[in-house]
């Protein structure tokens, strides 16, 4: 963003091979030339792709411009925040997102830690069955999201089938309020899950072995070694993955679209969702471009805490 | 961080820099938009298209259709590459097609970007009201007057797939301005199993849920019912709107732009007491999130009595490939009976299928290209070749005519269901109250809210959208 | 006295050096664990191998009551219609495919293109406010796609960039940019500079030493970074959905998520397709496994 401004205009290019290198000062400023010839071509394609349209959106949100109805755009003040602070159709996406976040990320934790601790305690065949359990988070979501709702279908689903040949009855997993966030929450955990493990796994396997075989030394139960050296040398890459995927399913849009669209009536759609109706359906440009913003503040909290961690764990 | 630890602050000059950059930024974005603005100010309202179709161009030519990806999309492309070619050899017809699901927003952000890869939109009938006020389609209104014979159609089908404002249910205005023509017409059938209630099918919409209530219980593992659930489209929202009608209710009063009061009056109360109460207890477990090609599968798997779905979207039943009922088409149809609407109050069937609209924004040639395409697809006898190559005509010559009626076992149907059609608004605000009829339907099908709850909801969410042009900011929530 | 990147950052979790002590404990338990284990396997892959064995089942098994695990007819036909249109000729799917490898092609090499001296610069120079920066960088990639897909669409309806290859390609680039730049800094920082200037007391000029001595250095790591670039653009979907329309430009996402939705639904078909359109990322997800850890935090956690 701030990358010195004199860009390379003297090119130490490849003219004269042999030359010696100039002593000194001028070595510095070429160097800084370099540096601003190899990094402001990157930052230009950030701005121009990221941080232009952003500005473009901050703009928009403070109008009642619309994408189609042209016009010229009308300001409007904050009346597109207020109104969406104020709107109960936004806090009920938020609070749809919120269980989703916290219920797809908390199982995804603990089943991703479960998994990568048991496969850390294995000798054999580890690489195979990591490799293994690595395959749903390499998917895209459109196939994961079009094939499970093809495995939930109440009427041919595999799983209903299952559960019936085990004498259990069907389950309308993707049309009753509460099964359908369920079952969002359950299929992003089948995706993401590999994610925290792969995480844990690599933490896991830093812990120094003399710790354990000191602990073994005190006679110190399972449990004891697991809280006081597992944990807390996992932990903080734990936190960061933790984070990561909360950033991740806090945008979700792509899996909602397309298992549930939403539904059974709005109880799917989270906050993302909700942006794209607004902003496609009746191209309300202004609103949605206001709703898109405080989607982002709270991104970029969440991203502040993430590089906080990552920051602590890169100094440790 | 190899080489200096930096402080973490960003330093005051590089701040400077940050935020200069920005306001620079800024005051570009201004510009920029305000520059669309003034762009937008002056398209405000529908171009028009000549009254006489241009001298066409002598150069090879590709015509292009937006529609969603179905038989009928394909069928047309076929169809117009094979009989059209007759007359322009230098024209090719191409159908670019989408997913139903990203129909509307793939249309209206081309229409947008001022810019279109289509000449001809096929706008669903309620799209008009949004893409003429947009000035995004040509009004064809002259043109039609001195290239087509309005009188040989019923006058609703050349008025809810061209005029705008909305027609009166049934009529046409003559002095409203066109904006389409239609292209394929398409109501619901309902479809019912012959081997199951017999082959008299239920008259009356009573009578219909008694008939599937009875099959359902005699034959374990069929469901009574399967019809459209599903929030996505206009799914649930086309369902309740048929009950409603036959059950006497008004979507709105299009002259003093009332919903509240009027969509949730008595009527339309006891059309969603029937729908959530007495049709969706006889629909399959799950079957809340169904749309055309769940019903389809119902119905050639044998796990359904009687189903409703859209006309054009049948064809795939009599593929013995895809059923359940029987190895050939005789023996599908021996088994599937295809029937118009029960009738209960009244005898109103929903009003479907899709008209032929030219982009504002395609080229002049391609724009005197798409007028001649729909003049020659408005010819007697073409109408009728595209009846026997699958389509659903919209004059009453080819309606009637045996190359339509033969064509297809719900064929009949078409034609004995075009007197009884009824639309829903096509005002622009059509994307946004489709959407609040289908999820709050939709929720109460799923037992998400209670029926009137709902049907409240609907009434007044969709008042506040059509009452909100004076509000200040938050528009679309 | 060269060190290969490739051991240099080798210590992901798939080599199984450093088994943890086993305890004396239990074998019971330890049977226990593996049951555990297994299950918890099962459970993962069951859904990968139902797509595809629904990919090599006729439609009437596809839809039979109770599901049919083993006896039914193999068919190859689902995989042929993923490539042939029913009429013969490439049909749609197969040109999105296409068009998939094109748009994630061009924009990984731009993204690489750029990143990769970026990364250099980033790491051997003192840049002002570096960690900032850097920082704001990855920053960028957290946005909300649908968020940015608003404004993002109306800056390309002014240049006309909606519905080409060109637009997903920039959008796709920006959007790898940041990780190339995270991903490949960790990979220059193994390289030490001394390399580099040892090279400059030869007499050669610091952009020399950087693509004599370093580069070639760089070279597996830029290989990891791409593919991972590759898979993030070949699965993208938000962007792929609200900025084409026309076959031409359609990539394989959308395309296949527009299997659904017509009159009636092929599931053989959307799993044949979901399983051709897969099998590249998981090859290419195989090759790059050393690095996986760095590449899907996008090269923020590397260990």
């Amino acid at each position: 963003m701030s990358a010195p401004l004199p860009l390379a205009t003297d090119h130490p290019g490849q003219v004269a091979p042999a030359a010696p290198p100039a002593p000194g000062r001028s070595r510095r400023l070429s160097d800084r030339g370099l540096a601003a010839a190899f990094i402001s071509p990157a930052l230009l394609l950030l701005l121009a792709m990221s941080v232009f349209p952003l500005l473009w959106a901050l703009y928009l949100s403070f109008t009642d411009y619309s994408a189609t109805r042209g016009g010229p755009a009308h300001f409007v003040g904050f009346g597109n925040y207020t109104a969406i602070l104020a709107s109960a159709q936004v806090h009920q996406r938020a609070l749809t997102t919120l269980i989703y976040v916290v219920g797809a990320v908390g199982l995804q934790t603990v089943l991703g830690f479960t998994i990568a601790y048991l496969i850390s305690r294995r000798t054999h065949g580890r690489g195979l069955l990591t490799t293994l359990f690595l395959v749903p988070m390499m998917l895209s979501p459109v196939v994961v999201g079009l094939f499970w709702r093809f495995m939930l279908d109440a009427q041919f689903g595999v799983i209903n089938s299952m559960l019936g040949s085990l004498g259990l009855g069907q389950v309308e997993w993707l049309t009753r309020q509460r099964t359908a966030l369920i079952s969002l929450i359950v299929v992003d955990t089948w995706q993401w899950t590999p994610f925290i493990m792969l995480i844990a796994l690599a933490g896991l396997t830093a812990v120094p072995k003399y710790l354990y075989e000191a602990a073994s030394i005190d006679r110190a139960s399972e449990w004891f070694r697991f809280r006081t050296i597992t944990l807390p040398l996992v932990w903080p890459l734990l936190l960061i993955a933790v984070l990561f995927r909360a950033i991740e399913a806090f945008r979700l849009f792509d899996l909602v679209y397309i298992l549930t669209n939403g539904g059974p009536g709005v109880s799917t759609e989270t906050l993302s969702f909700h942006v794209y109706k607004v902003a496609f359906l009746g191209f309300n440009t202004g609103t949605a471009s206001a709703y898109g913003i405080l989607m982002v503040l709270v991104v970029i909290v969440l991203t502040q805490l993430y590089l906080r961690y990552l920051n602590k764990l890169k100094e440790d | 961080m190899r080489h200096t630890r930096r402080t973490r602050r960003m330093p005051a000059p590089g701040r400077k820099v940050q935020l200069a950059t920005a306001a620079m930024l800024l005051v570009a974005t201004t510009v920029a938009a305000c520059g669309d603005g003034q762009d937008d100010g002056a398209t405000a309202s529908a171009p028009k298209a000549p009254a006489t179709i241009p001298e066409l161009t002598k150069d090879p030519l590709t015509l292009s259709f937006i529609w969603f990806d179905w038989p009928p999309a394909h069928a047309l492309e076929d169809f117009a590459n094979a009989e059209y070619k007759k007359e322009r050899p230098n024209a090719t017809i191409k159908v670019n097609t989408v997913p139903n699901a990203n129909w509307h927003d793939a249309m209206f952000t081309q229409f947008a970007a001022r810019k279109t890869d289509f000449d001809i939109a096929i706008l669903d009938s309620q799209h008009i009201g949004e893409a003429v006020t947009n000035g995004n389609i040509l009004d064809i209104t002259d043109f039609v007057k001195n290239n087509i014979e309005v009188e040989a159609y019923n006058p609703y089908l050349l008025a809810a797939y061209g005029q705008f404002p909305q027609a009166e249910t049934g009529k046409r205005d003559e002095n409203a301005s066109l904006y389409g023509l239609p292209l394929l017409g398409d109501t619901w059938t309902m479809i019912y199993r012959k081997d199951l209630i017999g082959d008299k099918p239920p008259q009356t919409w009573d009578q219909m849920i008694s008939v599937a209530e009875r099959c359902q219980a005699d034959n374990p593992g069929v469901s009574g019912l399967a019809f459209h659930q599903a929030n996505g489209s206009d799914a649930a929202a086309v369902t309740y709107n048929t009950v409603n009608g036959v059950y006497g209710g008004n979507l709105w009063d299009a002259k003093t732009r009332k919903i509240e009061g009027v969509l949730n009056d008595a009527a339309g109360q006891e059309a969603m007491d029937v729908l959530v109460n007495k049709m969706k207890p006889l629909t399959a477990k799950g079957s809340g999130n169904w749309f055309i090609d769940e019903v389809n599968a119902a119905v050639a798997q044998g796990k359904a009595c009687i189903a409703f779905n859209w006309i054009a979207a049948s064809g795939g039943l009599l593929d013995p490939k895809q059923s359940m009922l029987g190895t050939t088409r005789e023996q599908i149809l021996d088994k599937l009976g295809f029937a118009t609407l029960p009738s209960q109050k009244t005898n109103l069937v929903p009003l479907g299928g899709m008209g032929m609209h030219v982009s504002a924004y395609s080229a002049k040639d391609n724009q005197a290209e798409a007028l001649n395409f729909m003049k020659w697809f408005e010819r007697a006898d073409i109408q009728k070749k595209w009846a026997a190559a699958g389509g659903v005509p919209s004059r009453t010559d080819a309606l009637e005519s045996p190359e339509f009626l033969n064509a297809g076992p719900f064929n009949q149907v078409y034609t004995d269901s075009v007197p009884r059609m009824r639309d829903m608004w096509n005002v622009p605000e059509y994307a946004r109250l489709v959407d609040i009829e289908n999820t709050n339907v939709n929720a109460a099908l799923n037992g998400a809210k209670k029926p009137k709850e709902a049907l409240d909801d609907i009434a007044k969410e969709q008042q506040s959208v059509l009452d909100s042009s004076s509000r200040k900011g938050g528009g679309g929530l | 006295m060269a060190v290969s990147v490739d051991e240099a950052v080798s210590a992901g979790p798939v080599r199984d050096h450093t088994p943890p002590a086993r305890r004396r404990g239990g074998r019971g338990r330890s049977v226990l664990e593996v049951a555990l284990l297994a299950v918890l396997a099962v459970v993962m892959l069951f859904p990968v191998l139902w797509m595809i064995q629904t990919s090599i089942k006729e439609n009437r098994d596809v839809y039979a009551i109770p599901a049919k695990f083993f006896d039914f007819q193999v068919t190859m036909d689902h995989f042929k219609d993923v490539f042939v249109a029913s009429g013969g000729g490439r049909s749609a799917l197969s040109v999105s495919f296409l068009n998939s490898v094109v748009v994630a092609g061009a924009s990984t090499v731009l993204a690489t293109v750029l990143g990769v001296p970026a990364a250099w610069a980033y790491s051997r120079f003192a840049v002002k406010a570096k960690k900032d920066q850097l920082f704001f960088i990855l920053s960028t990639r957290f946005m909300p796609p649908v968020v940015v897909v608003i404004p993002i669409f109306l800056m390309y309806r002014q240049v006309g960039l909606i519905d080409t290859k060109l637009g997903l390609i920039l959008i796709y680039a920006a959007y790898n940019l940041p990780f190339t730049i995270w991903m490949m800094k960790g990979f220059v920082d193994e390289v030490p500079a001394e390399y580099e200037d040892a090279a400059m007391l030869d007499g050669y000029t610091r952009l020399q030493a950087f693509r004599r001595f370093t580069l070639p250095l760089l070279v597996p790591g830029i290989a990891a970074t791409a593919v991972f670039a590759l898979i993030f653009s070949w699965n993208e979907f938000v962007f792929a959905i609200f900025l084409t329309s026309s076959d031409d430009v359609r990539t394989a996402p959308p395309a296949i998520a527009g299997l659904i939705g017509g009159t009636t639904v092929d599931w053989g078909l959307v799993a044949a397709a979901s399983v051709v359109f897969a099998l590249p990322v998981l090859v290419f997800a195989y090759l790059v496994r050393k690095h996986l850890v760095a590449g899907v935090t996008l090269g923020a956690v590397r260990r």
